[in-house]
Formats: C-alpha cells, sequence, structure tokens
C-alpha cells in the first residue's frame, strides 16, 4: 500500500468516525434526555402515570405553553384552564417541575417523543433448552434389558448343553427348573436382600426430614417472578433473616408496596407442573382480598370495627415448610449477618423455584459438615479486615503467622459441639 | 407328595412377590411432595411451645388487659406505650397527611455524619429496599421501574429531590409517598435517616448551574 492511499484511507476512516460521533450524539439527546428525566412518568406514545408525549406539540393550545407548563406545573393548574383539564384527568399525581430544562432540550424531548416508533417485539429466540435429561431411568431401564438378555442367554446355554448331552448320551437326570436352581434362588434373595435394606434404611433416614416437601400455598406466589424475573433481593420481604432468629414472613404491606401500583401479572405465563395455567393476574385478587384493599377507588377498605385493620382483611395462612425440631437452635441473623452465607446456600436456587419446595434435608450431618467446610470471617490483624470478635483467638493468631493455618473454619471455634446448637 | 410341596413352595413364592410389589407400592405412593412426610417422634418435631407465625388460641390467649385472669393468659406483642428500646430514635408524629409534609421540612436528620463502615451497610439497604425502584444510583432506573411495572419512580438526582429538606424526605420514607409504600416496618428509624443520608452522596452537588443535574444524569443512562 503506497503512501497516498493509506492517507485516504485514514482520511475516509477519520471523516467516518466524526460523522459517527456527531450523529449519536445529535440523536442520542432527546432520548437520553427523556431517559433521565420523563421515562419514569411518561411513556413516547403511550398514556402512563402522565400522558402520552407523542403529540403533545400538536394538542397544546399555544406555542409557548410548554415551556410554561415545565417551568411551574403547580402554577399553571391554578391559572391556565388547559393545564387544569389535564390535572383533572391525570389527578392526584401532579408532575415535577423542571426549570432546568433549557428550551431547547425540551425542543429535543418532544422531537424523539414524535419520531418515536415502538420496538418491533422479538419472538422467543429458539425452543428453550431441555432439562438435563433424568440419567437414572436411562440406566434402569439399560441394567433392566442387559439383565433379560442375560437370563436368555443363560436358558439358551443350558438348553444347548441338554441337546448337546443328549446327542452324546450323557445322563444327567432331570434338569431343575429356574425357580428352584439354587444359583438363581441366592442371586434373587442376595439382590432383594440389598435392594430391599438401601430401600428401608433410605426410608428411615428420610423419615422426619422433608426434603423436597411442596406444599400447595393459599397464594400461587411464585419466586421465579419476584427474585429471579424482577431481581428484587431476598432480604427486601424477608427483611428479618439479617435481624432476627426467624426468616420472617413478610407482612402484607410489604407487598402492597409494589401491589398497589401493580394490578395484574403481563409476564411469561405461568405453567404448574401438572401441566394446569396459573392465572396470575387472579393471584394478585387474592391478595388484594387478604389486604382489605380495593384496587378499584385506590385504598383500603373503611376500618369500621376500629381495630387499625380494613374490613376484610385476615391473615394469609401460609404453609410452613422448613421446620426444626424444637430441640434445635437456629439463628438466621447468626448465618446471615455474622456468617455471611447465601440464603441459596440453605434454601437452593429460591429465585429459580415458581413454587418453593424444601432444597436439603435439614439433617444434622448436613448441618455439620457445613460448619466443617464454611471458613469464619477471621480477624486480619495486619489490615484489621474481618470480624474483630474473632481477635480473642490468640493460639490461631499464632497459627497463622507461623504458617500451620491459612484459615480457621466455624467447627475450630466450636462449631460442632453439642451444645452450640442443642441446649 | 413332591408335587404338593412344589405347589406349597410355589405358593411361599407368590406371598413374597406379592408383599414385595405391595411394599414397593407402598414407598412410592408414600413420597408425595406435597405431603411433609412421616416422622418418628411428632412431640418433638413439633414443637408444643407456641413458635412465630402460630395462630395463637383466643380461648387461652387476650391482647386485652381487662380480660386478665381466670383462664385467660394476657399476651400482647406491642411494646408498652410511652417507653422506647434502649438507642432507639424519638419517634416520628408528624401526621400523614399534607399539613404534617409541610411540617416535616423543619425535622433534623439526627444523623450529622457516617463512618466509612456505616456509610456501607446504608449502601447495602439501599440497594436491597430502594434500589428495585429507584436504581443503585438513585436515577429511578431499578428493574421494577425499567419493566414499567410501576410508574412515577423518582429521579432522586434531579433537582427538586436535591432541593428537599432530608425531614421531608424521610416523612416520604416514613409514610409512603404517590405509589410508594411505607417503608417503616422494614428500615428502622435510624436506618431510614441513614438512607436520606445516603442519598445526599448520590445527589450531584446543589450549588452546581441548573442543568448539570439533567446532564450528569444522562450520562449515566447512557452507561
Amino acid at each position: 500500500m503506497n503512501r497516498q492511499s493509506k492517507f485516504i484511507y485514514r482520511f475516509l476512516a477519520s471523516l467516518l468516525f466524526l460523522n459517527i460521533i456527531s450523529n449519536s450524539s445529535f440523536a442520542a439527546d432527546g432520548e437520553a434526555l427523556f431517559k433521565a428525566n420523563c421515562s419514569n412518568c411518561h411513556k413516547p406514545d403511550q398514556d402512563y402515570t402522565g400522558p402520552a408525549l407523542k403529540g403533545a406539540v400538536a394538542r397544546q393550545p399555544n406555542a409557548e405553553w410548554i415551556y410554561k407548563w415545565m417551568k411551574n406545573p403547580a402554577g399553571m393548574i391554578a391559572a391556565d384552564p388547559y393545564a387544569k383539564n389535564l390535572y383533572d384527568k391525570w389527578k392526584p399525581t401532579v408532575m415535577t417541575a423542571f426549570g432546568q430544562l433549557k428550551k431547547e432540550e425540551v425542543d429535543a424531548i418532544l422531537k424523539y417523543a414524535n419520531d418515536y416508533v415502538a420496538p418491533v417485539a422479538k419472538g422467543p429466540v429458539g425452543g428453550e433448552q431441555p432439562d438435563g435429561e433424568n440419567n437414572s431411568l436411562l440406566f434402569g431401564i439399560l441394567t433392566l434389558a442387559l439383565a433379560i438378555i442375560a437370563f436368555i442367554l443363560l436358558q439358551v446355554n443350558s438348553n444347548l448343553r441338554k441337546l448337546t448331552d443328549e446327542k452324546e448320551g450323557v445322563l444327567r437326570g432331570e434338569p431343575v427348573p429356574f425357580y428352584r436352581n439354587k444359583t438363581y434362588l441366592m442371586t434373587a434373595v442376595f439382590l432383594l436382600f440389598g435392594m430391599g435394606g438401601y430401600l428401608t434404611i433410605n426410608a428411615a433416614m428420610g423419615l422426619g426430614r422433608s426434603k423436597h416437601y411442596q406444599p400447595q400455598q393459599p397464594i400461587y406466589y411464585s419466586h421465579k417472578v419476584h427474585a429471579g424475573i424482577n431481581q428484587i433481593n431476598c432480604l427486601y420481604c424477608h427483611g428479618g433473616a439479617q435481624d432476627s432468629k426467624q426468616g420472617s414472613i413478610p407482612s402484607v404491606n410489604v407487598c402492597m408496596n409494589c401491589h398497589m401500583a401493580i394490578k395484574e401479572y403481563k409476564g411469561e405465563q405461568i405453567v404448574r407442573e401438572d401441566g394446569s395455567q396459573v392465572n396470575g393476574t387472579a393471584e394478585i385478587q387474592k391478595l388484594y382480598s387478604y389486604t382489605g384493599w380495593n384496587p378499584e377507588k385506590k385504598e383500603y377498605n373503611p376500618d369500621n370495627n376500629k381495630d387499625g385493620i380494613p374490613d376484610g382483611a385476615h391473615p394469609i395462612e401460609w404453609i410452613r415448610i422448613h421446620n426444626l425440631p424444637d430441640h434445635v437452635y437456629f439463628n438466621h441473623s447468626q448465618h446471615i449477618k455474622v456468617g455471611k452465607q447465601n440464603c441459596q446456600t440453605c434454601h437452593g436456587n429460591i429465585q429459580e423455584m415458581p413454587e418453593v419446595y424444601q432444597f436439603s434435608d435439614l439433617s444434622m450431618g448436613w448441618c455439620i459438615n457445613c460448619h466443617r467446610e464454611s471458613k469464619v470471617d477471621f480477624y486480619n490483624k495486619d489490615d484489621s479486615t474481618g470480624n474483630k470478635f474473632y481477635s480473642i483467638y490468640e493460639k490461631f493468631h499464632t497459627d497463622i503467622k507461623n504458617h500451620k493455618l491459612d484459615s480457621v473454619t466455624v467447627e475450630k471455634i466450636g462449631g460442632t459441639e453439642c451444645q452450640k446448637c442443642h441446649y | 407328595m413332591l408335587k404338593l410341596k412344589r405347589q406349597g413352595v410355589m405358593k411361599k413364592i407368590t406371598i413374597i412377590v406379592l408383599i414385595i410389589i405391595g411394599c414397593t407400592t407402598a414407598f412410592v405412593s408414600c413420597d408425595s411432595k406435597r405431603l411433609p412426610g412421616k416422622i418418628y417422634m411428632p412431640d418433638m418435631a413439633y414443637s408444643r411451645a407456641y413458635e412465630s407465625y402460630a395462630l395463637r388460641d383466643s380461648t387461652k390467649f387476650t391482647m386485652d388487659i381487662s380480660k386478665l385472669g381466670g383462664n385467660m393468659i394476657f399476651y400482647n406483642n406491642m411494646s408498652v406505650q410511652g417507653t422506647l428500646k434502649r438507642g432507639e430514635l424519638f419517634p416520628y408524629t408528624l401526621p400523614n397527611d399534607s399539613v404534617g409534609y409541610a411540617m416535616s421540612a423543619s425535622v433534623k436528620n439526627p444523623i450529622n455524619s457516617m463512618t466509612k463502615n456505616q456509610m456501607a451497610e446504608t449502601q447495602r439497604l439501599f440497594n436491597i429496599n430502594c434500589a428495585i425502584c429507584h436504581g443503585d444510583k438513585g436515577v429511578g432506573n431499578g428493574p421494577i421501574s425499567t419493566g414499567g411495572y410501576v410508574g412515577g419512580v423518582a429521579n432522586l438526582t434531579q433537582p427538586a429531590y436535591i432541593a428537599m429538606a432530608d425531614g421531608t424526605m424521610f416523612h416520604s420514607i416514613h409514610y409512603g409517598k404517590g405509589v410508594m409504600g411505607s417503608y417503616a416496618s422494614q428500615l428502622t428509624k435510624q436506618q431510614r435517616w441513614m438512607i436520606v443520608k445516603y442519598i445526599r452522596t448520590l445527589q450531584p452537588k446543589a450549588d452546581t448551574t441548573t442543568g448539570t443535574a439533567a446532564k450528569d444524569t444522562s450520562a449515566i443512562v447512557k452507561k
């Protein structure tokens, strides 16, 4: 490549670059301003908390109206008839004043809204990947098939032997039928004993541990929709888990923080495991009946009994899934706040469960195992990080200093002592 | 004779096979995930004492102190009127109406400064309780807001909120405002004041010229 063409290429490239930059910055201006200032209440093409901005310029009574409105909406409502009409339509919400926006910026926003074309909804990309197939069934079928083949081969073998015996004139006495053949019987007995023992022991260990317990709750509350898709933190609703012994079930006012505004379910269709469909909107209606909320009037029912509870409101009787016997002490805050454990360590991937089930068996062996493996947030004397409580463990500090120990597990600080949990 | 004996053996085998099939069906059919399953000792597994959230027997327990006596046990899980928990801030007494809202501006934030650890803790609380709507930067782009579920989420970095008094902000968190519910049950008074203080750190400095706030937020959105 000679110098000249190199120069031309560079020139063209820089032109293109400049072009892209200038174009995007001009086009983005209205959009960015809209997203930063307006999008929480307005949509370009649909009515939302406030009216759709598309055509706002055409609707306004005079060209200067919108600038005045942006400066002082409350004052306009009192003085201007068009503003008064707007307020009557959208009350009780009054628009926030945006005095800081310049005229050009307002124009850019309105231009963006007028030119806005709704993006075409994308269809689902590809089919959903099937869950990891259950291999145990496949292996079971294979084993059974192999066993049948082995049995047939053995029978063929004995028949062939009988034939050759007859041919050679060897007398072996009457053949024993397979159900009286001692080898077969012994094999069967061993197999049965093994299988029976395995099943019995498993069932006995499962007694009192309700792993996989998935009761039907009074409201089909999907943790997948709330904690998974909509990314609500576990501690938003179960805030007691960081402050108290209990994981704490949220009271309905916490539900109403969002569900005062969210009246219907518009997400992906929820399907139960048996294939029946869940009507999300009907489930939200159930919540309203429990809280005594009137979604039409947007207020709670009147409290005629004067007991502080709206009429018709009653507690949701959730069914308890995780139960520890009375002789075990378990404290949520100790594990979450001090131990810095994730909820998922014990409860599994709750954010992917449409209906919650018990993920862990909550057995003592399971507790102890975690206490042996988990490291505590040990205090580091050099940079004073970690939990300062552990500064009193002198021996471990010297051990760490002498490189005898690299970390301290819960077991080391007495986490497997009986009376830690049983007292 | 032999035939009879053989018949007997066959009978035994049939019985054994039937028992095995019966046991297997019993094992399989009992394993319903809608039931909690069997337990050795119900009186050890299920508490005799009243556990949290358990329904209280209204024939034995009363929340009305005047009914105390006889078989009735007085139990009220509310704190005694006019008492405060040690270290607790004084109760917020302004009423939830326009008068209270207007008066709230004069309420001072009892927290003047926060240490690094307190700041980190407040950020954690903000991200749990507020960021689902207001976004972790406070510009109103949390998942619930951008998902289009709740409209009218405040962009806390706007001049209107920079100018808002700490007390008014606290008032709104305490009682709720517009579509926002009350957070008094989720955050203590101390935590609510700390969050007000934290919101101030998210806001651009108030003394800059107007319009800067909008530019700052648009920069965040563009990212």
